[in-house]
Formats: C-alpha cells, structure tokens, sequence
C-alpha cells in the first residue's frame, strides 16, 4: 500500500495478489498470450491451453466442470446474463421473479428492468439481522414462479444467506436458483457440486485478480440455459460471445488458485481484524453495528454512529479508504437502501461506514483506523450544536 | 473525468475550521434545516463584530462554508451579515449547485443572527 493511505475498502475491489501481477506482467511482454483462443493457429491454441487451465483453477475453486463457466467482464455482467437471460428463456413457464432489496445494485437493478419489461418481482424483507426469513420465501412462491436470486454474502453488511436451504427449496419446485457470490467466491467454501445452485456470478477482482474478469456459473446437471444478452462470433457456445482476454482470464485462474490454497488462511486472518476493529470501536459512544456478528463474512465491518453526518465522517477519516453505503454508489449520498432495509433509520443509515479487509492487511491498519475513527468522531460531536440549542 | 467532490479550499476549511465554537454571552442564531443544524455565536461592539464563532453538524461543504463565513465576516460590521450573499461563497468554496439547499440554511442561519442584534439593541 501507498504510505498515504490506508486502503480498507476490500469488499469494494482487492488489490492484485503479487503472483497475479507477476504473471499479467509476463503475459503482456509475452508475443503470443494475445492471441485470439478461437483461432487455429499455433498462437491461438497455446492461448485456448491458457483459458482451459484458467477454466479448471476456477473450477476447482468452486468444485464444478470447467465447461460449466462463462467468461464475463464481471460480475455485473454476469448477474445481468444469468437473470435476464435465464427469466427470458423460462418465460413459457411463467414470469414472476423472486429477490430481495438487499441485493447488489447489479442484481436489484436488472430485477426494476424486467418488471418494466412485463415480469412481476416479489421482493422479500430481510429480518432485522438482514437474513431472509425461509418461511417468507416458501410463502412467496407461485405457480409461475421461474427464477429466485439471492446473494451469498451482501457487499454492505457481510451478512450470509443460507444459501443450500433456499437451493433446496428452488430445486423441490423446479425454479432456479442464481446467487451473486461475488463476495463470497474465494473468501468462503462455495461448493456447487453439493449445493443446490443453477446460476452463480462472480469477479476477480473481489479475489486479488483484476478487474475487468468475470465469471457465471451455468449448472449442466440439472441442465440450466440462459438467452445470451448479444450476439456475436459464437464464443462460448454462444452464450456470452467475443473474444476472450486471455491475460485477464489467466490472472483469474491464478487468484482463483491462490484462493483455493490460503482460504483458510485468509479467513483467520480477517477474522482476527474485525475482531481487533471492533473491540476498538465498540467504546465509542453511539456506536451501533450493522447485520449480524455471528453470521456473516468476517473480512467487513459495517457500522453507524448516533448523531454524526456520514459524508463528514467519511472526509475527517482520510487517509482512510472505507465506503459508506455501497462502494459502487459511493458518489451518491443518500442513506443505504440496504441499511435502510434492516430497519435503520435514515441518520444511523447515513452514517454507516464499511470498513473491509484482506490477506494484506495488517494489525496496524486497523489499529490506526480505530485511532482515526475515534478522533474523527470526536472532532465533529465537538463542532456540532446540540439539537436542542434555543434559537434567539 | 476525475471525481473529486472537495476543492482544496473546503479540504482546508474543514481540516482546521478555527472559528468552531461559541462566544460565551454573544448573541445567537439557530437553524435547523434540510437535514442540518448550524448555530451562530457573536460578540460585538457597537456596529463592529469583536468575535464570531459557529457549531455545525452536516456535510463537508457546510462545516467549510460556516467556516468560511466565520472567518470573511469578523471583524467586519454588522452591515456584512446583511450584504452576505450565498453566491460567493459558493463560487470560491466550489460548492456544487445541488448542496445550494445546505448553503441557504447558512444564509437563514446569518439573516437570523442580524435579526437577533436588532432585537437585543432594541
């Protein structure tokens, strides 16, 4: 990291692994990694070799079939392919959509397009923890029930859904089941030949890949089809085509193999600094945690603090790099939607910070964000009127 | 295009706002309004301001702006809180136009202040 900052906004984008970077940097000088894998040629099947391996590290992350992975540009993609595509080609068994509003804006977002667009959305309220309650997903179901999306670990709160039970019930009913995992991918196990899943999206860059890479996951067994989004050269039995970034994939490959091997390690790790984070935020007055402690992702912390203004607290926290609400809406500060979902009210949601880690952070990160937080806290209570000041 | 949503004057104004604070026994205003509350303190001396001092709770650019008034007006005379004027300080703080709401609770907040000189002088 940057001596003039403190990056910890780790839910939001990691940063390269070095191995990653390493290898980028080497494909890049490198006179044929740019070679198109659909091409004949020597120089385009020494690059499809390079995808197949990427594919089957990926694959082995999430213990699927390799051809059951489709190359996106992320994550957004992928969650806009897998609903829209999967909602449109089941339109012949009905049109009503299942989700939450704690979703992702990438996901939330393509559920307000279909409903514009003739399907008929049923969104579940999360308890105040920000689970969703099995018996409000059982009730919502219909006939014409064709597709379920909800999120592994929510990017806000890190708060987890039980994803096999909602898979199970998906499953007993004949409706699919997509999950945004982008968070989750690499952090936590994510086995989809045990669970009960039909379309999974996903990122690199969530994983210490890079941007610009991603992945959908499309069960062959039982067989789930998607209508592809575009058109194109027919890459990727054309589902997604074009051509394929062989140097990204590769990267993605890689970080999804490094993950594979120190998740474990990762996990400790995080959980280890969210505990030392809060242990040093908790003595501060007025401040309240947001989702739940026991279940949910370790490596994010979100919380409010009574009484300050979330944008000022965001500024005096600098060099710190955290995000309120969700980092993708960052320039937007209106209260967070997923908060506000959770039963906060509009100030506690307003001044809800994110603070995320990773494999690189460290103890003193934490330690000077917590002398950070406090101090910042303080300087804005000391510069504030009370609300019951008299006016003259 | 970079997103940068402070200039470095409202960085500046908001790192050391020097005019936080009250004046014991001045005269105040207080206005709470579209989500923010400022409060403004004075002493002064016949038609000359002795010490102006704010508390502010809301953004970035309204803590820098309440500053920057503090800092523009004292030692000036009573006439300035009339004469001010948002469009000033808007202009060299950089505020952009949808904060315009926060920046007339500071010129509600200024006009309320004058007011309560008349008041006590009368």
């Amino acid at each position: 990291m940057r001596d003039d900052l403190i990056y910890l906004d780790y839910a939001a984008t990691t940063p390269l692994d070095p191995q990653v970077a390493e290898l980028m940097s080497a494909m890049l000088k490198n006179d044929t990694s740019f070679a198109n894998s659909s091409a004949v040629h020597i120089a385009g099947r020494r690059a499809s070799v390079i995808v197949e391996q990427a594919a089957a590290q990926l694959a082995r992350l999430l213990n699927c079939a390799p051809a059951e992975l489709i190359w996106t540009s992320g994550a957004t993609e992928s969650n806009n392919l897998a609903i829209t595509g999967a909602a449109r080609y089941r339109t012949h068994r009905g049109k009503h959509l299942i989700t939450m509003p704690t979703e992702h804006k990438a996901v939330a977002d393509v559920f307000r397009a279909l409903e514009t667009q003739g399907f008929d959305v049923t969104w579940l309220s999360p308890d105040e923890s920000g689970s969703l309650d099995l018996q409000d997903l059982d009730a919502a179901f219909r006939d014409d029930t064709t597709l379920v999306s909800i999120m592994y670990v929510n990017n806000e709160t890190g708060v987890l859904q039980d994803i096999a039970a909602i898979g199970e019930r998906c499953r007993n009913r004949d409706v699919l089941f997509h999950v945004d995992a982008a968070q989750g991918v690499g952090k936590l196990p994510f086995d989809l030949a045990s669970l009960p899943v039909d379309l999974a999206s996903m990122t690199a860059h969530k994983v210490y890949g890079p941007t610009g890479i991603g992945a959908l996951y499309i069960a062959d067994r039982p067989r789930c089809h998607v209508e592809p989004l575009y058109y194109g050269g027919g890459q990727q039995h054309g589902v997604r085509p074009g051509t394929l970034p062989v140097t990204l994939i590769a990267a993605f490959g890689l970080a999804a193999e490094i993950a594979t091997s120190s998740m474990a390690t990762d996990f400790e790790h995080v959980q280890a600094l969210r505990e030392r984070l809060w242990a040093g935020l908790q003595p501060i007055a007025g401040v309240v945690r947001n989702g739940d402690a026991e279940n949910s992702y370790p490596g994010i912390l979100n919380v409010s603090i009574d009484d300050i203004e979330g944008e000022s607290l965001l500024l005096a926290l600098e060099p710190l790099c955290v995000a309120t609400g969700s980092a993708c809406n960052s320039q937007n500060q209106e209260p967070s939607y997923v908060l506000r979902a959770l039963g906060r009210d509009d100030a506690l949601a307003q001044s809800a910070v994110r603070v995320s880690f990773g494999r690189m952070s460290t103890e003193s990160e934490i330690d000077f964000a917590v002398e950070r937080y406090r101090e910042s806290v303080e300087r804005l209570r000391a510069i504030a009127p009370g609300r019951a000041a008299s006016a003259t | 295009m970079t997103f940068e949503p402070y200039s470095d004057e409202v960085r500046k104004l908001f790192s050391h706002p020097e005019h936080a604070g009250e004046v014991d026994g001045g005269v105040e205003s207080f206005v709470e309004d579209q989500g923010v509350r400022i409060r403004l303190t004075m002493a002064h001396i016949d038609d000359r301001i002795e010490e102006l001092r704010f508390q502010a709770w809301g953004c970035p650019h309204l803590l820098a702006a309440c500053e920057w008034f503090c800092a523009t007006c004292e030692t000036g005379t009573l006439a300035d809180l009339r004469h001010f004027e948002r469009s000033e300080l808007m202009q060299t703080l950089a505020v952009p136009v949808e904060k315009t709401g926060r920046i007339l609770v500071l010129e509600d907040a200024v006009r309320s202040l004058g007011a309560a000189v008349r008041d006590t002088s009368t």
